[in-house]
C-alpha cells in the first residue's frame, strides 16, 4: 500500500518535470519590486522585447523589497538556483555580495565589468554603475528613491504664502501658518507638515542637516554625535512648540492626509509623486527639503540607484539572453519611458540633457534635491543601524527617551547588532578547521533521526506483516495502521527534513558571511539566547499575549456557540455575519483595525470620547499598542473557535438535556455539567492547538503594530527573532531560538494532553 | 431546553447576539468602504461606510484589467483538492486514533501536535530548499502537499475527538450483523460525524484558500498565482493599490460564506445523532 503511493507520487513527480522540460524559448527570470505604477510600464517593455526576440520569453515576478532580498538569497545562495536577473534598490547588493556560491568564493550575484564592454559602461552615469569591493555588481536604470519636501499650492495660497520654505526657520513658520483647525471643533484637521514618523530613512535628511554621517571613514557607526541629538531636538520642537505636524503620524498617515488636502507639506519620496500629482485635492508643488541656518547645510536624503543584477550561476545560452534583456531594459528608450510615466531620473548620461528630463519641472526639482543628496551606503550594516535608529526614534516621538538617550541608544544598539550580524564569521587568515567536529555531530543528528525512524516503522512493520494468527489485537492494528498511514506520509514527509535542518543549524554559527561554509559550534547559540535579559521579558508577554487570546476565543466562540444552537430565527444569518472575521483575508482586516486604533481619525477614540472616556494613543505607547494587537486577534480568531463549539454541541442530544431539567438542573449546572463534558473532546485538541498556533502568530501583531512598534517594545517571541535575527541573518541564532520556542511548546502542550486525558480511548 | 425560551430571554439573547454581530461586522464594513472608494487611501477621516463618490470601478478593474479570473481557476483547484485530501485522510487517520489501538498511537497523536509546534516563520527557509530539491518549484502539487500537511494534524485531531463522542456500540451491532470494519465506519460512523467533517472541511479549505507565504516561495508565474498571491501583488513597498486590495479582499471572502452556508445544513444534523441514541 504504501510503496504503491510512492510510486504514484513519483511518477506524477516525473511527468510535472518533463511538462516543465519540453520549453523551447530561452527563459529569462526576472524579480523586480517596482511599485505598481512602474509595472504597468514595465509589462509594456517586455512585449515589446519580446516581439523582437521571439526566442527569449521573459517571465517577470514582482516581490516586496524584503522578500526579494531573503527569497533571491535562498534560491541563489541554499540551492544554486534563482531567477537570472534581480532588480531593486542598490543596497541589497551589499546583503547579495556578503553570501558566497556553494564551494567556491564567488558571490552569489555577477560581477558586470566580465560581462560588458567598457564603452557600454560609459554610457551611465558614476551613480548608476554600484561599485562594491571593487565590482561593478548592478547596473541602474535610474536614480533617486529619495525624499524631497512635497508641498500643496491650494493649501499654501489660502494661508497666504506664496513659495515653500527654504530653511528650516521658515519651515516652522509656514508650518505654523498652515496648521488649522478648518471647523472650529477644537481638533486640528490639517496639518502643516507630515511625514513616516515611525522610518529612520526619514529621520536622515534632518540629521545630515545638522552635520550628522551615518559612518566614520572605517565604517563604524556615529550616531550619537551633536547632530543626531540636534535632528532629534528639531523633531521636538515641531511636534511641542510649534505643533505643526501631529502627534502620531506613519506612511499610511502622511500619505492619506496629504493626499487628500489635510496636510499642507509632506515629506515623501519620488515613489509618491505621481500620485500626488493625479489627486484632485493636490496642486502639486515639489523642493528641496529646507536648509539648516545653523551649518548652512541643506538637509540631505539617501539617493539611491535602482538596478539589474545578474544571477552567477547563469551560464551559456541562457546568460546571452540575460545579458540583452538587461541591456534592453537600461536602454535609453525604455529609461525614456520610465521617465515619461512614472517620473524616475535616469541613470544615463544622454538622457540628462534630453528633453523629457530639461522640460519637465518636477524632474528638474527633483535633480535639485538628488544634487544634495548622499548616496545610500551599500554596506549589509546599514540593516542594522536602520534596526537600532527605529527605535530610538520611535521612543523619542513617544517621549520616553531624550534627544540626548535616543542619540545614544542608536549608537549602541547600532555597535551590538552589527558584532552580533558577524559573529562566527572567521577573520582573515583563519582556516577552515573544524571538520571533524562538524562531520560528529552531523552523524550524531542523522543517527538520532533515522533511531526515531526506525522504532516507529519497525513497530508498524511488526503490526503489518508478523500477525501473530487470530491475534485480534494485531488484526485490528493492521485495519488502524492502514487508515492512518496516508496521512502520516504527508504529514511527516513535509516536516521532517526541515525539522532536522534546523536543528543542525541551530548548533552552527552559520550567519550571512559562510552559508555554505559553516561550522557545528555546540549549543553556544542556546546559550545566547538565555542570557539575553530581553529573551524572559519577551517569553512573559508572549504567555500574556497567547493565554488572553485564547481565553476570549473560547469564552466569546462557547458562548455564541451555544446561544447560536438553541431555535432562533436568523439564525443562520447571524452566524454567517460572526464567521466574517474568519472569513475575510487577515491581511488587510488587520490593517483595518489598525486604522480604527489611530488616535486622530481613528473610530475607537471616536467612540470613546462620545462614551466620556478619555481618547488614547493606541499605537504609540507600548501597552496599548500591545492591547490593540490583542483585540485585533481576538476579533480574528472567536468565529473559529465558535464554529468548533458549534459542531461539538450537535453530539449532545435534547435527550440529555431534557433529563438534567427534570432533575430540576439550572441553566449554568446544564452547562457546567452537560454542556462542557460532552464538548470537551472535541474541544481540547482544539484549544491546544489553538494556543500553539497563538504563541507563534507573528501576522497579526507585525501587522498591527506596524513590526513591534512603538520601539521594538511590543514583540512576541515570533516577531522578535524576525526582527533581531533573521532580518540580519543570524541564521543559527534564529534557529536556535525556534528551537527553543518549540521546546517550550512541546512541554506545555503534552502536560495539558497528559491532564486532560485527549489521547485516551474512549473504546 | 432548545424547544422552550421565553419572550424575555429572546430580547437579552438576541441583544446579545447583535452585539457580537456589529462587532464583527464593523471592520469588514470599513473594507467594503475602502473598495468602493476612488483613489487609493486606506484611511479617511469620514466615518460613512458607502462613501460619497462611491464606485464599482475597483471590482470592474479586477475583473477586466487583472488576470483574476485565471488566480481564482488556480485557487479553486489546489484548494478543492486540498479540502478533499483534508477530509478524506483526517476522517480514516482519526478514525483509527480514535477506535483502535495500534503501536505508535499515543506517539503518533503526540507527534502530529509536535509538528504544529515549530514557529512556521523559521521554517521557510528549510521548506524552500525541500521543494526546490524536489523540484516541485512551479508546480501545484508541491503547493498541495505543503497546504495538506498543514490542514491535516489538526484535523485528525478534530475528527479523532469527534469519533470519542460517538458510542462504540454502534459498530460493534453492526459488526455483528456482518459488517466489514470498512464499511461500519464508511456506512454508520461516518454520517454521524458530518458536523466535524463540515468543521475538517472548512478549515482544509481555508488553509488552502487564504495562504499566500507559501505560495509566494513556490510559484514564480503570475499566471500560477493563487488569489492570495494575487492579492499580495497588487501592495508595493510603498504605494499599495488599496481600492484593488480591499475589492479583491471582498471577492475572496464571498466563496467562504457560501460554503459555510452551504455546509451549515451539516452542521446542524444533530438530529440524525437524536434518531440513533438509544
Amino acid at each position: 500500500m504504501k510503496k504503491i503511493t510512492v510510486v504514484i507520487m513519483l511518477l506524477l513527480l516525473l511527468s510535472l518535470s518533463i511538462l516543465r522540460a519540453e520549453q523551447e524559448k530561452t527563459e529569462v527570470h526576472l524579480w523586480h519590486q517596482m511599485e505598481p505604477s512602474n509595472r504597468k510600464v514595465l509589462q509594456k517593455l517586455i512585449k515589446e522585447f519580446e516581439a523582437r526576440n521571439p526566442h527569449i520569453k521573459l517571465v517577470v515576478l514582482h516581490k516586496g523589497t524584503e522578500d526579494i532580498r531573503t527569497g533571491y538569497q535562498a534560491a541563489a545562495a541554499f540551492t544554486g538556483g534563482g531567477p537570472e536577473l534581480v532588480y531593486g534598490p542598490m543596497d541589497q547588493v551589499g546583503s547579495f555580495e556578503v553570501m558566497k556560491l556553494e564551494d567556491s568564493e564567488k558571490s552569489i550575484i555577477a560581477p558586470l565589468e566580465d560581462l560588458y564592454s567598457p564603452e557600454f559602461f560609459a554610457k551611465f552615469q558614476t551613480a548608476g554603475k554600484v561599485w562594491y569591493k571593487g565590482h561593478i555588481y548592478q547596473l541602474a536604470d535610474r536614480l533617486g528613491n529619495h525624499l524631497a519636501l512635497v508641498y500643496n499650492k491650494k493649501l499654501f495660497r489660502e494661508a497666504g504664502l506664496e513659495r515653500p520654505p527654504e530653511t528650516i526657520q521658515e519651515l516652522l513658520e509656514f508650518g505654523q501658518k498652515l496648521t488649522k483647525d478648518r471647523d472650529g471643533d477644537g481638533n486640528i484637521d490639517q496639518w502643516g507638515l507630515v511625514w513616516n514618523y515611525t522610518e529612520p530613512f526619514w529621520y536622515i535628511p534632518f540629521f545630515t542637516g545638522y552635520g550628522g554621517n551615518v559612518f566614520d571613514e572605517e565604517q563604524n557607526p556615529t550616531l550619537n554625535t551633536e547632530a543626531a541629538v540636534k535632528a532629534y531636538e528639531l523633531i521636538g520642537l515641531m511636534r511641542d512648540e510649534y505643533k505643526i505636524i501631529p502627534q502620531e503620524c506613519d506612511y499610511n498617515i502622511a500619505d492619506n492626509s496629504f493626499n487628500q488636502g489635510n496636510a499642507a507639506m509632506i515629506i515623501n519620496g519620488d515613489w509618491s509623486w505621481t500620485k500626488y500629482i493625479e489627486s484632485p485635492q493636490v496642486e502639486f508643488g515639489l523642493t528641496r527639503i529646507p536648509k539648516v541656518e545653523e551649518t548652512g547645510l541643506w538637509c540631505s536624503p539617501f539617493v539611491s540607484a535602482k538596478g539589474y543584477s545578474i544571477n552567477s550561476s547563469v551560464k551559456g545560452k541562457v546568460l546571452e539572453a540575460t545579458k540583452k534583456v538587461l541591456r534592453f531594459l537600461t536602454s535609453e528608450e525604455a529609461q525614456r519611458r520610465f521617465t515619461k510615466e512614472v517620473k524616475s531620473t535616469p541613470s544615463l548620461k544622454s538622457l540628462a540633457d534630453d528633453p523629457v528630463v530639461k522640460n519637465d519641472p518636477v524632474l528638474k526639482m527633483s535633480a535639485r534635491q538628488i544634487e544634495v543628496g548622499r548616496l545610500m551606503p551599500i554596506t549589509p550594516e546599514m540593516r542594522a543601524v536602520w534596526d537600532a535608529m527605529r527605535p530610538a526614534l520611535q521612543s523619542y516621538i513617544a517621549g520616553s527617551m531624550s534627544a540626548k538617550e535616543a542619540a545614544n541608544f542608536q549608537q549602541k544598539q547600532a555597535k551590538k547588532k552589527i558584532a552580533e550580524m558577524y559573529a562566527g564569521t572567521k577573520k582573515e587568515g583563519e582556516k577552515k578547521d573544524h571538520t571533524t567536529v562538524e562531520t560528529i555531530f552531523v552523524i550524531i543528528g542523522i543517527a538520532l533521526g533515522l533511531f526515531v525512524t526506525y522504532l516507529f516503522i519497525k513497530k508498524l512493520i511488526l503490526a503489518l506483516f508478523f500477525r501473530k494468527k487470530d491475534s485480534f489485537e494485531i488484526r485490528n492494528s493492521r485495519f488502524a495502521v492502514i487508515m492512518a498511514t496516508p496521512a502520516a506520509i504527508i504529514i511527516f514527509g513535509v516536516v521532517v527534513y526541515p525539522f532536522f535542518y534546523n536543528l543542525i543549524i541551530s548548533l552552527s554559527n552559520m550567519n550571512m558571511t559562510n552559508v555554505n561554509s559553516w561550522d557545528i559550534v555546540g549549543l553556544s547559540q542556546y546559550i545566547r539566547v538565555f542570557s539575553e535579559k530581553i529573551f524572559y521579558s519577551v517569553l512573559f508577554k508572549t504567555i500574556v499575549w497567547t493565554v488572553v487570546n485564547v481565553f476570549f476565543h473560547v469564552t466569546i466562540g462557547v458562548f455564541l456557540a451555544v446561544l447560536l444552537n438553541r431555535h432562533l430565527p436568523g439564525k443562520t444569518l447571524f452566524r454567517v455575519l460572526l464567521l466574517l472575521p474568519w472569513a475575510v483575508p487577515a491581511y488587510i482586516t488587520a490593517l483595518t483595525w489598525r486604522g480604527m486604533f489611530m488616535a486622530e481619525t481613528g473610530a475607537i477614540n471616536l467612540i470613546l470620547t462620545n462614551l466620556g472616556l478619555p481618547a488614547l494613543q493606541w499605537l504609540s505607547q507600548p501597552v496599548t499598542a500591545f492591547i490593540a494587537a490583542m483585540i485585533t486577534n481576538i476579533w480574528l480568531g472567536f468565529p473559529f473557535m465558535m464554529v468548533i463549539a458549534l459542531g461539538a454541541l450537535q453530539s449532545i442530544s435534547d435527550d440529555i438535556y431534557e433529563a438534567a431539567e427534570m432533575d430540576g438542573a439550572s441553566a449554568w449546572q446544564k452547562f457546567r455539567h452537560v454542556t462542557i463534558p460532552h464538548i470537551k473532546p472535541v474541544m481540547v485538541p482544539a484549544i491546544t492547538l489553538g494556543t500553539v498556533w497563538t504563541f507563534n502568530k507573528i501576522t497579526i501583531i507585525w501587522l498591527v503594530t506596524n513590526g513591534g512598534q512603538p520601539a521594538d517594545k511590543s514583540h512576541i517571541l515570533v516577531s522578535y527573532v524576525y526582527r533581531a535575527a533573521f532580518n540580519l541573518y543570524r541564521y543559527g541564532y534564529a534557529a536556535a531560538f525556534s528551537m527553543i520556542i518549540f521546546i517550550i511548546l512541546v512541554i506545555f502542550s503534552v502536560t495539558v494532553m497528559r491532564k486532560s486525558g485527549a489521547t485516551q480511548k474512549v473504546t | 431546553m432548545r424547544h422552550k425560551t421565553k419572550p424575555f430571554h429572546y430580547i437579552i439573547i438576541y441583544a446579545i447576539v447583535l452585539f457580537f454581530v456589529a462587532i464583527s461586522v464593523y471592520p469588514v464594513l470599513r473594507v467594503i468602504t475602502i473598495s468602493l472608494r476612488p483613489g487609493d487611501n486606506l484611511l479617511t477621516r469620514s466615518l460613512r461606510i458607502i462613501p460619497e463618490d462611491a464606485t464599482f470601478e475597483n471590482y470592474i478593474k479586477l475583473f477586466t484589467n487583472e488576470p483574476f479570473l485565471l488566480w481564482v481557476r488556480n485557487s479553486v483547484l489546489v484548494t478543492i483538492t486540498v479540502t478533499i485530501i483534508g477530509v478524506v485522510l483526517a476522517s480514516m487517520a482519526g478514525y483509527a486514533f480514535s477506535r483502535h489501538k495500534f503501536p505508535g498511537r499515543k506517539l503518533g497523536l503526540h507527534s502530529l501536535l509536535i509538528t504544529q509546534m515549530f514557529p512556521a516563520t523559521m521554517l521557510l527557509l528549510p521548506l524552500y530548499i525541500m521543494i526546490s530539491k524536489l523540484g516541485l518549484i512551479n508546480s501545484f502539487l508541491g503547493l498541495i502537499i505543503m497546504y495538506s500537511a498543514t490542514a491535516l494534524p489538526f484535523c485528525i485531531w478534530l475528527m479523532k475527538g469527534y469519533y470519542d463522542t460517538i458510542p462504540p456500540s454502534l459498530e460493534e451491532a453492526a459488526n455483528v450483523d456482518g459488517a466489514s470494519k470498512f464499511t461500519a465506519f464508511y456506512k454508520v460512523i461516518l454520517p454521524l460525524a458530518a458536523p466535524a467533517l463540515v468543521i475538517a472541511a472548512l478549515f482544509s479549505f481555508m488553509t488552502a484558500w487564504n495562504e499566500y507565504i507559501i505560495a509566494a516561495q513556490v510559484l514564480w508565474y503570475e499566471d500560477m498565482f493563487t488569489i492570495p498571491l494575487g492579492l499580495k501583488s497588487f501592495q508595493g513597498n510603498m504605494t499599495t493599490e488599496w481600492g484593488l486590495y480591499a475589492a479583491g479582499a471582498i471577492v475572496i471572502s464571498i466563496p467562504v460564506v457560501a460554503l459555510f452556508l452551504f455546509l451549515s445544513k451539516w452542521l446542524v444534523s444533530g438530529l440524525t445523532l437524536g434518531s440513533v441514541k438509544e
